[in-house]
């Protein structure tokens, strides 16, 4: 009798925590499919009303376009620096299947940048508090403070910082005035073009992608377009099972 | 019959000017002008003149240790009630159009601020 409690017991203990665990990753686990599920944009309590996010259909992006790609170097002042092992890079195109997992059967190119994570863990790794999130949830470096340790680049589970290893100005052929650039011996990563929200612009991506492909918009204001998007189709997050909680979202 | 018509005519239209109407306001929320900040250009300095040729070390050192962390919530306020941006092109957007007034100033004192490693500086604009 004793005994058969105490199997229950560890029966019922580990059905719960599995349950718990997928609760707390916002992802439920159907069929081999993991989808996003509302709770992986749901407000942080405590926090801002505004979580920037972005929604990238695949299904549109052009396969050998990298309209989005130039256009964010070009504002931002990213070096297109020749040597490989020394890249800087805001935004690149990379296999879906690499990208996605094996949940995407595409093997074509498609964007990719940093998430912006909920809980980024470059931010956590950042001993001078350089790389962090904001209240409106873009993950932001402050070039100003960052000592070029790279830990931020070892932790991002996505690959998403650059270091700068030459002088970036010597790469620039044709700089954007609006912008600073950076120099030698720091990080540099996409902004969510916090620089052409605060001007009212929407990012410069989205407004470079000829066929409407990339959606930006408040994941916490359920009337927005990005919101009635992510309700209405199936998505993906890069990593979920990481609990990183990314911002950005793939319609495949 | 025929006021039963107008009568249904009439709810149709109301319905129409209503679902318009929420179709719009959807479609205002979503411009991203809802982060806008504080101006960026002014005819009239953060502080006046006589503080900023002793003090605007400070004022930018204040600037550049808040600006990125608190993002369009990095407002300064001045002691007359008008609001900036704290950014550096805040203040070339009227000191930009003398392109040497940081220059001929800190030649004369002997010091070279790190600000230009990464800010485009007015000297290399066109
Ligand atoms: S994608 Fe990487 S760099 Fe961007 S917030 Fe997440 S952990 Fe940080
Ligand atoms: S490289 Fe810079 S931003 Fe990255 S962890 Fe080190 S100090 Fe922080």
């Amino acid at each position: 009798m004793m005994h058969n409690d105490r199997r229950e017991f560890i029966r019922k203990a580990g059905i719960g925590m599995l349950a718990g665990m997928g609760a707390a990753s916002g992802i439920l686990t159907g069929g081999g499919f993991e989808r996003t599920t509302s709770a992986a944009w749901a407000a942080v309590p405590g926090e801002h009303g505004r979580r920037w996010g972005m929604l990238i259909d695949t299904r549109r992006c052009r396969e050998g376009c990298t309209l989005c790609i130039e256009s964010c170097h070009h504002t931002h002042n990213v070096p297109a620096v020749k040597s490989p092992d020394e890249t800087v890079e805001w935004m690149h195109k990379e296999d879906g299947r690499e990208l996605l997992g094996s949940l995407c059967s595409s093997t074509a190119a498609l964007p990719a940048l940093c998430n912006h994570c909920v809980e980024p863990s470059c931010a956590r790794a950042c001993p001078t508090d350089s790389i962090f999130r904001r209240t409106d949830g873009i993950v932001a470096i402050d070039y100003h403070r960052c000592v070029g340790c790279r830990s931020c680049m070892q932790s991002c589970p996505y690959g998403e910082v650059s270091f700068n290893w030459s002088d970036p100005r010597a790469s620039l052929k044709n700089p954007s005035l609006d912008y600073p650039t950076r120099q030698r011996g720091v990080v540099e990563k996409c902004n969510f073009c916090s620089d052409r929200l605060v001007r009212g612009k929407k990012p410069s991506c989205v407004e470079a992608c000829p066929e409407g492909a990339i959606s930006f918009g408040n994941l916490n204001d359920p009337s927005s377009e990005i919101r009635k998007l992510l309700e209405s189709s199936e998505t993906l997050q890069r990593k979920p099972e990481l609990g990183t909680r990314p911002s950005v979202f793939y319609i495949i | 019959m025929r006021k039963k018509n107008i009568l249904i005519i009439g709810l149709l239209a109301a319905l129409l000017v209503v679902l318009v109407s929420s179709f719009r306001a959807g479609a205002e929320s979503e411009s991203p002008a809802e982060a806008d900040a504080a101006r960026v250009d002014s005819s009239a300095c953060v502080y006046p003149k006589e503080y900023m040729q002793t003090h605007h070390m400070q004022v930018l050192e204040d600037w550049k240790n808040t600006a990125a962390h608190e993002g369009p919530d990095a407002v300064h306020e001045t002691a007359d009630g008008r609001k900036f941006q704290k950014n550096l092109s805040t203040c070339l957007a009227c000191h930009g159009s003398n392109r040497y007034f940081c220059f001929s100033c800190h030649a004369y004192a002997n010091v070279t601020p790190n600000c230009w490693n990464c800010h485009i500086s007015p000297l290399d604009t066109p």
